[in-house]
Order: structure tokens, then sequence, then C-alpha cells
């Protein structure tokens, strides 16, 4: 229940306040009179009505406020005391109530400043600052405008209350709303210029006030009502107030945005830069030297790691580059390794270093991933060929050789040049191997440390083939062809004569060269492309004819590099 | 429902704010009850025992926290429910509010509407 205000006065005054209560308990004792009083809803606050025959009703502002019975006309003075204590304490409630309104609407813009200032976006304050505003100003439609800096259009940034004029308002009205912008001035609308304006004809009462922040104006706030309506000078001094508090947000709002945009930019060029340095010194590298990204090397780290190294090498690339030019050679390279790149990284490697018609590749997990990659590539390359050959192209051969062992890789250079460098006796050897593989007609060949490596060694077929010593070596070294990297059908050849093959080399190195050089003579014969047969086919016909040294072991020395 | 509601403040404006508020409950039954100190609040929760106190945190002579820590550590009055009113900014003394016993707590500037709901929960209760 929701009683006015003049009812509340009289009930304080007549039931609840025992001041004034006392105050007419006295009047009455001395004048020796009674009397009765009910409310303008027939509520009794005081006496039995019933008991008096005189009434006379209690008005204030034309309103009927109650009733108040009698019988001695004395009583009258009492209905006299009555109404200035009802006066004083109907003002007192009418202030009090004021004063509550008023401190509604601070605790609103309290609110408000703090709901608008948690947005980050002109879209959000502008539909809080319209939401708000309906709360107090008594509005059916709003329109929240800002001026484009850049376009010097007028934009709807947010809006409530429809009519069918408002597509069309602020294209209609856009020199004069741009107008008032520039003037960042606010004011209540004249009911008459209002009525006069066929772009408002759905209103009956418009204010306005700017967006202002400074000197400058973002834009507008416009409020109207489609009844009419006396819009007061508070009300307009209110929209005022909340229209500052979402400029100032706004202005946050876009300085916040600024600056996230150009954090944002720099991060991102930063990450291209990373992602660059990335594919020019390969993060595996920069991983393995104790950092994370390649700001934080400096010359002189290193670390030393166990890896196997792969070297890949277009066989004939003389000749196939003499058929091209500069710039097709080039691009002839780039198709090689765009197509090897990815199968290095799969197996757990990164390519170190391009070498021109080649490149170098580390595997720090070890052989197993190196081994797979190697045969992959041969199989890609087949494929690639026969694209190549449907353009008439010549077929790219490419000899693989690989080793194990240390490794240090390191940042070398001075202050102004640094570089990543690796130094290590297994990339020369792994180099010499590959340069091998062409010499022994293999398409992959590795040492027995790389092959004793393997995790899962029957996953692959291999050929023994002999010892060679390096050029500036002691140590022999025992070598193995892979054949899963030869074409299918030559894979099969070799695997099918296998234990010939075998046999061959026993006999070779029991220099039974004779012996050895029919077996080899009789495995080349049933397929011409076993270039490895063919080879000790040769060394053992050579051989039948040589004197041969007491200590002759079959080591291959190597003279050249 | 006969239920009373004592207002705490030293600043007139503040009682005369709290009690427009909530004069709608005298409509219920509710009586109010005002005092503009702490010693006064304290005498009056003691005779009165009203059902709910709005208690103004910074006041002269005996402060709100004051006033709740006797109420309700000393008299052991805790059926009295006590909403503290401290001044926005002032939050640093939420926590020993509550540690005064303090059951609730409110900042000023207090939302009307939120605080006469609140009155309204409490006393129908």
């Amino acid at each position: 229940m929701n009683s006015s205000t003049s009812q509340k006065a009289l009930k304080q005054i007549l039931k609840r306040d025992a001041e004034t209560r006392g105050l007419l308990e006295n009047l009455c004792a001395g004048l020796g009179v009674e009397f009765s009083f009910e409310d303008a809803e027939g509520n009794v606050l005081w006496g039995d009505p019933g008991q008096f025959s005189q009434a006379a009703v209690l008005e204030h502002q034309q309103e009927e406020l109650g009733t108040f019975r009698y019988d001695n006309p004395r009583a009258l003075t009492l209905l006299d005391a009555l109404k200035v204590l009802f006066l004083k304490e109907w003002e007192k409630k009418k202030i009090g109530k004021e004063v509550l309104g008023l401190y509604r609407e601070i605790n609103m813009i309290y609110g408000l400043s703090e709901m608008i200032s948690e947005k980050i976006d002109a879209e959000s304050i502008a539909r809080v600052t319209l939401e708000e505003a309906t709360q107090i100003i008594n509005t059916t439609h709003g329109l929240f405008l800002m001026l484009d800096a850049d376009t010097e259009r007028v934009v709807e940034v947010a809006h409530f209350g429809e009519s069918p004029l408002r597509d069309t308002f602020i294209q209609d009205q856009e020199e004069v709303l741009r107008e008032l912008i520039r003037r960042g001035t606010s004011a209540i609308v004249p009911a008459s210029r209002v009525a006069s304006n066929p772009a408002l004809s759905h209103l009956k009462a418009v204010m306005y006030a700017p967006l202002k922040v400074k000197h400058r104006t973002l834009g507008m706030v416009i409020l109207g009502h489609q009844e009419a309506q006396d819009y007061t000078a508070a009300e307009l001094k209110l929209l005022t107030t909340i229209t500052l508090q979402s400029a100032t947000a706004i202005e946050s709002a876009h300085l916040y945005q600024k600056g996230l945009r150009e954090v944002r930019e720099r991060e991102e060029a930063i990450r291209k830069i990373h992602d660059a340095s990335q594919k020019f010194v390969p993060s595996e590298f920069i991983r393995s030297l104790g950092r994370d990204h390649i700001t934080e090397v400096s010359l002189g780290d290193l670390a030393e790691r166990e890896v196997t190294v792969v070297f890949a090498d277009i066989r004939g690339f003389t000749t196939i580059s003499e058929t091209l030019d500069p710039r097709d050679n080039f691009l002839f390279v780039n198709a090689f390794n765009i197509r090897m790149g990815p199968i290095i990284r799969r197996h757990g490697g990164f390519i170190m270093q391009y070498l021109g018609d080649g490149f170098m590749a580390l595997f720090p997990e070890g052989s197993q991933g190196a081994l797979s990659a190697s045969v992959e590539m041969q199989e890609r390359l087949r494929e690639y060929n026969a694209e190549r050959a449907l353009k008439n192209r010549m077929p790219v051969q490419v000899g693989i050789g690989m080793q194990n062992g240390k490794l240090i890789m390191g940042i070398t250079g001075d202050s102004e040049r640094l570089d990543a460098a690796i130094i290590s006796d297994t990339v020369n050897t792994a180099a010499r191997i590959e340069g091998l593989s062409k010499h022994y007609g293999t398409s992959i060949l590795l040492t027995q440390e790389c092959k004793d490596s393997l995790t899962d060694p029957g996953r692959f077929d291999f050929r023994y083939l002999g010892r060679v010593q390096l050029k500036g070596k002691n140590k022999p070294i025992d070598l193995f062809e892979c054949i899963d990297g030869d074409e299918p059908e030559l894979k099969r050849h070799k695997l099918q004569n296998l234990a010939v093959f075998t046999q061959g080399m026993d006999r070779y190195f029991n220099r039974e060269f004779a012996m050895a050089a029919v077996t080899f003579q009789q495995i080349y014969k049933l397929d011409e492309r076993d270039l490895p047969a063919k080879l000790f086919l040769n060394r053992a016909a050579h051989l039948i004819t040589q004197e041969i040294e007491e200590n002759w072991e079959g080591v291959e020395m190597m003279t050249t590099k | 429902m006969n239920k009373k509601l004592l207002i705490v403040d030293d600043e007139a404006h503040i009682r005369m704010l709290i009690e427009q508020t909530l004069e709608d409950l005298e409509d219920e039954g509710v009586e109010l009850l005002f005092a503009d100190n702490g010693e006064k609040a304290l005498s009056i929760i003691q005779e009165e025992r009203p059902d709910l106190v709005f208690l103004d945190v910074m006041m002269p002579k005996m402060n709100g926290m004051e006033v709740c820590q006797r109420v309700k550590k000393e008299l052991k009055l805790t059926e009295v429910y006590i909403i503290l009113l401290t001044a926005k900014g002032q939050e640093v003394d939420r926590q020993k509010g509550l540690d005064m016993g303090a059951d609730r707590y409110m900042t000023k500037p207090f939302d009307p509407d939120e605080m006469f709901a609140i009155a309204e929960e409490i006393l129908k209760k």
C-alpha cells in the first residue's frame, strides 16, 4: 500500500508522533472539547466519529484530506492547529521526497559512471547511457550520435524508440546535426520548433546535450517524448551530466583501443620477425643451446649433442643446371627443397643448411628418423620424377649419406655478424659418405655406427658394402646401403640376391677374387642397375691380376675428398 | 508486522533520506526509530530491541563499529540485524565491520530501491 504524502503527514501527526499527539491532547483538555478525524479513505486517525454531530472538511490545495468532527464550535481551534501541524509535516515530507529524488539521481550517475568506465567500446557506452537516461528522464525516444572524425559524417551509435523517420532522420538532418555537434551546446527545443519540424513529427518534446571532451565534441544525445512534456532546466542539466560522463568514457575507450591496437601491431611485427628468424635459424638449434628465442643467443653459446647428420645431394646437378638459366636453376633447386623439407621435419629432423645442390639435415633424435626420412625422400623423388617425365624433363637423382656422432652447435661470428654454426668431424664424415654413395651407386649409404644405433632396424633391408678408409682418417669405416631407397623393382632384385651378394662379399674378403667376380657378374647380369654389384665385380676382376699384400684387409683407400 | 527499525546517522539529511526511503514500511506496521549518535543508538537498542539497524560507521562520540561490537559481542544481542553504512572508498573497513559482528554492509551513496528491498526482506523473516 502506497499512501499519499498528505495521508502520511496526517498519520504522522495524529498517530505516530508522540509530541504532536501530546500537544493536541493538552489543547483538548485546556479547551474542554473533543474531536475526531478520519482521512479521505475513511481511516479513523483520532477519536470516535460516531460521537459528534458537527463536521468540517480539512482541505489542502483543493484536496480533501479528511473530516474533522466535533460538537463544540471551540473545537475548531483544534482544526486550525491541525492545519498548521499538517502544513509543517507535509512540507517536511515534500522536501524529503525531493531530496530523495535528487539522491536517486546522484546514485544513478554514480552507478552510471562506474558502469561505463568498465565498457571499452563506444557502442556499449552509448547503450548504457541511453538506458540510464530513460530511468531518470521521462522520454520515449533517444538517439546517441557521434561525428566521425575522418569522414565528418554523423553516425548513429545507439537508439531507443522506433519511428518511421528514424532511418532517414540522420540523413535528412545531417547538416543541422553536424552544426549542433560542432557548437557543443545543449538545449530544450521549444515545443513550437518541434511541431514545425517535419523530421520530428513523431515527437512533442525534444532536448539534446553534447558529448564533450575538453574542447572537442564527439557527438550528441537527443532525447524526445511522443507526448507533450515540460522538460525542465534541471532535467537538461541532468542529461548534460550524463553525456559528459559518456564522452569521457568514450574518449578513454578510444585511447585504450588505440593503445591496444598499437600493442597488437607491435606484437604481430615481433611475431613475424620471430617466425622469419625461425625459418633462417631452426628453432631446434636455438633450443639445443638452451635458449627459447633467437634474441637470447649470444656469441660463444654452444652445446654438444649426439645427432645423426644426413647429407642429400642432387646428382648430376651440373649437367642439369647447364641446361637452365640461373633463375630456372634457382626455381629447380627450390622445387626440390620444397618437397624434401617437410619430410625431414616429419621425422624429427631439421635442415641445418642448404648447400646449393642439396642440404644438410640434423636428427637430434637419432638414426631411425634419419633413415625413415631418407627412404621417404627417395619415394617422394620418384613421384616428382614421374611429374617431370610428363613435362619431358630429366629425372633427378639424389644421393643420401649419413653418419652418427657428436656435434657442437654454436653461435659464431663477431659482434656485428652472427651465424649458427656446427663444428664436428661427424659432419665431414657424413658429407664424405654421401659422396661415396655416388661412387658406390647407392641411393642411401650409411655407416655401421649409424646402422647399429637404429631403434627398429627390422623395418629396413641392408647390404654390406665393405670397408673404406676416408682420406685423412685412420680408422676404416664399414658401409651399408639401405635398399629401401631404391625403386621397387631394383629393391626386389637386391633382396632376392641378397644371399648370393653376401657370398660374393665373403669370397672377396677371402681373396677369392675370381669366384667373387663371377658371383658379382651373375648378380649384375640380372639387373644392370645394380651398381654396387658392378663395382665389386670390377674390383674383384682388377685384383685377380694384382699382387695382394700380406696385410690386405679389403679396406678401400679413398684418396679424394 | 510489528517490527522496529532503527536508523543511526549523525547527519540529519541522511536520516531523512533513509526515512523517506523506508517510510512505506510504516504502512506495514514497522516503527521507525532514530538516533543521531552512537551512544543514543546503543541505549535505544537496549530498550527497544529493534529488529533491524542501519548503522553509520563514521560518527562522533561512539562510532558504528563500536556500537556494533557492544551490541553483538558484549550484550550478545545477536538477533538484532545490523547493517553497517560506510562511505564509498572506505571499503577497507568492511572486513573490520564484519569482524565486529555486523550482519551486512552497504556503501553510501546507497541505492534507495535496494535499501528498501533489503529492509523489507529482513523484517519479513
